[in-house]
């Protein structure tokens, strides 16, 4: 489906462009980290010890005046102490306000943004996609009513429509086995992976209209074409049920003109625009996670929060998430960017940040 | 067409869509988990207490009474009444509306004086220093989630260096004109204007308040048009009018201020518009890091208190302000550029 053309063209762009390898880079450092984030981990996310809480990052070693009042002899007196806080190599990049290792932590909440990200957006996608590839393929009374409910979709600000959804629907889980866990590698980890159902299920009702977009509008600009026209003349039908038979097992799929012939022609700009909607998701999670809708326990955005009380006494339980969530997007955007200048599709490409 | 007969085409289609956004605001309710009327009622209350909350809510109607009726008191301008404030909806909302748009347009001139001669400045010395600065801070600035800005805004800017205040207008920037500071005597719920001090106290108080939650919304607009000035500025500046322009002997900074940066700004007006839903979103998040008194943080409490008429009726003016605003940048839009005009 990928013509040798267009391989060319990405290679070219690859080898021309610096930020699109910094951007492969990044992304595929992410995905990594997301993998195999209970193997790379220090420690359990979930881990308290208050006695270790507050630690700061390597290089950040700090003292401390502590002030108590001790009763001597009957009188209160107030003690003034230097504390030397020293910090570890067991944490290099510190403990939050109970002691959890943030790093393993900044590790785990890489898979959910990828999590939701690449669901979320595959949702979106489909749904989207679909609307718009018939919405533009048939045009007319359809298409008139389909796009006017995209407007009014679009009426709403995605993160106003997401805080909205979420607020009201709730906080839903799912808790999937950890693979690495199951296979015995990773013994003192968390036994479950956390995903936010609700979150992702909203991010996809809100994002779809953009694909939608997209979708009509390049079936929209085939669908008088001749080689449309004459697939049409063949006596082949817009969509028919197939099925393809894996060892003998019939698995039914969409066929027809709609998506053999269609819904080809549009996938270089849905490609594109899937690419720039996952770190548009990313961003979204982050901030719907950092307003406490999601539910999930192990998340850039949750933490950022989480650190809000402790800005003047441990700056790193907000800023090292952070520091994450930006490297994912900037990763993702350069890689959207590099795709964009390689495939040229022109396209509008959604509401970006948060 | 005229500009005339285009504003009643588009207000037309944008009733449109404001009863659709209407219909789906007052569905949702329907859609979510859990009565209404148990978010109202004590905890120990009545069955008989109980049913007077729904009759009084008209819950025990039909839904396309409640829907008809809901419709009927949003065009007397009724949006309801919130039992958690005891206040109604329209007043609740009308109060928190200054604060969102001084944010909003605050963060829009931030990001307009900021980016454009950023933006003008990369696409002149290309593969300079500032260049390769310009590109640097829009591909960051996009990528960086505004809540997060906000918090490591706060964490260098008011605990390390304690040069801005942490939270909290004040006062309005009208207010600050008739020289008001708001007073809540240790309970912000129940603070009043009072006359105090002058106009520049006033409108200090305002501006310091006012400005880490702008550039926290700003920045990422900022970096938007920075990387679409410069683009769209090294587009113009190859085109043969350009050329011209310069083998006539005007002067360079005329053909780049009055011929190319003019030509620039008409797609960034549109890409504006389509990123108006982003603004809005934005404010909503800025304002609960910043504790700012406008519709977005109004919308997350009432979100978590069940409000039900205050959630409806700030979706809706929300979704309703967006349409006007669209239909506002079309009109614009259509004025800069005559050759697309009111279509």
């Amino acid at each position: 489906m990928v013509s040798d053309r267009t391989w060319r063209n990405l290679a070219v762009e690859l080898r021309r462009s610096h930020l699109a390898k910094l951007g492969l880079v990044l992304v595929a450092f992410i995905l990594f980290v997301a993998i195999f984030a209970p193997v790379l981990a220090p420690h359990d996310p979930e881990q308290t010890d208050p006695g270790e809480a507050n630690l700061p990052p390597l290089g950040f070693s700090e003292t401390k005046t502590e002030t108590t009042s001790e009763m001597v002899d009957g009188e209160v007196q107030i003690v003034e102490e230097e504390v030397q806080i020293d910090a570890t190599s067991e944490h290099p990049l510190g403990t939050d306000y109970v002691g959890r290792d943030v790093l393993s932590r900044v590790l785990f909440g890489a898979r959910t943004s990828i999590i939701v990200g690449i669901v979320g957006t595959a949702l979106a996608a489909l749904f989207g996609v679909t609307v718009g590839l018939i919405s533009g393929y048939y045009g007319g009374r359809l298409d008139d009513g389909l796009m006017r409910a995209a407007d009014i979709m679009l009426a709403f600000p995605s993160l106003v429509l997401a805080i909205a959804l979420v607020g009201l629907w709730g906080r839903q889980t799912k808790k999937y086995d950890d693979p690495f866990q199951t296979w015995g590698l990773t013994p003192d980890m968390p036994e479950h992976v956390v995903v936010p159902i609700t979150v992702i299920l909203v991010v996809a009702l809100v994002n779809w209209v953009w694909f939608a977009r997209v979708a009509r509008g390049e079936a929209l600009s085939v669908r008088n074409e001749e080689y449309i026209k004459a697939a049409r003349a063949t006596g082949k039908r817009d969509l028919e049920l197939r099925f393809a038979h894996v060892k003998g097992i019939p698995i039914p799929y969409p066929g027809g003109i709609i998506t053999e012939h269609v819904l080809p022609n549009s996938l270089t700009p849905i490609l594109v625009l899937a690419t720039i909607q996952v770190a548009a998701v990313i961003l979204l999670e982050s901030a719907l996670s950092f307003l406490g809708f999601s539910g999930a326990n192990l998340s850039w955005g949750l933490d950022i929060s989480q650190g809000r009380d402790y800005l003047s006494s441990a700056w790193w339980i907000s800023t090292v998430p952070g520091i994450a969530i930006v490297l994912a997007v900037v990763g993702i955007n350069l890689v959207g960017d590099w795709l964009r200048d390689a495939l040229d599709p022109g396209i509008d490409q959604g509401e970006g940040g948060v | 067409m005229s500009l005339g007969r285009f504003l009643v085409r588009r207000t037309l289609q944008g009733l449109l869509v404001v009863w659709g956004v209407i219909t789906v605001v007052f569905f949702l309710r329907l859609l979510s988990p859990g009565d209404p009327v148990t978010f109202i009622a004590p905890l120990d209350a009545s069955p008989e207490l109980k049913e007077r909350i729904a009759e009084d809510l008209g819950l025990n109607e039909p839904i396309y009474v409640q829907y008809v009726e809901y419709l009927g008191g949003l065009l007397q301008g009724d949006m309801g009444y919130s039992y958690q404030r005891g206040l109604s909806a329209r007043s609740v909302i009308w109060a928190r509306v200054p604060a969102t748009v001084e944010l909003a347009v605050a963060a829009s001139v931030v990001a307009m004086v900021l980016s454009i001669p950023l933006g003008v400045v990369a696409a002149t010395r290309r593969h300079g220093p500032a260049d390769y600065g310009a590109t640097l801070f829009s591909l960051v600035g996009i990528s960086t989630p505004n809540f997060w800005l906000g918090i490591m805004l706060i964490l260098v800017m008011s605990v390390q260096f304690d040069l801005f205040p942490t939270s909290q207008r004040q006062v309005g920037f009208l207010e600050s004109w008739a020289h008001l500071v708001r007073v809540d005597f240790g309970d912000p719920s129940i603070s009043f204007p009072l006359r105090v001090g002058s106009f520049a106290d006033s409108l200090l108080t305002w501006l310091q308040h006012i400005t880490l939650p702008a550039i926290t919304l700003g920045t990422y607009f900022t970096a938007l048009i920075t990387r679409l000035t410069r683009s769209g500025m090294l587009d113009e500046l190859g085109k043969e009018y350009v050329t011209a322009a310069r083998a006539k002997g005007l002067p360079e900074t005329l053909v780049r201020y009055r011929h190319a940066l003019r030509n620039t700004l008409i797609p960034i007006i549109t890409v504006l518009g389509l990123q108006l839903g982003t603004l809005i979103g934005g404010a909503v998040i800025t304002e609960e890091v910043f504790a700012w008194p406008g519709l977005g943080s109004l919308l997350i409490d009432a979100i978590n208190a069940r409000d039900w008429p205050l959630i409806q009726a700030s979706l809706i003016v929300i979704g309703v302000s967006f349409v006007v605003i669209n239909i506002a940048v079309d009109a614009v839009y259509g004025y800069l550029n005559p050759q697309v005009g009111y279509e």
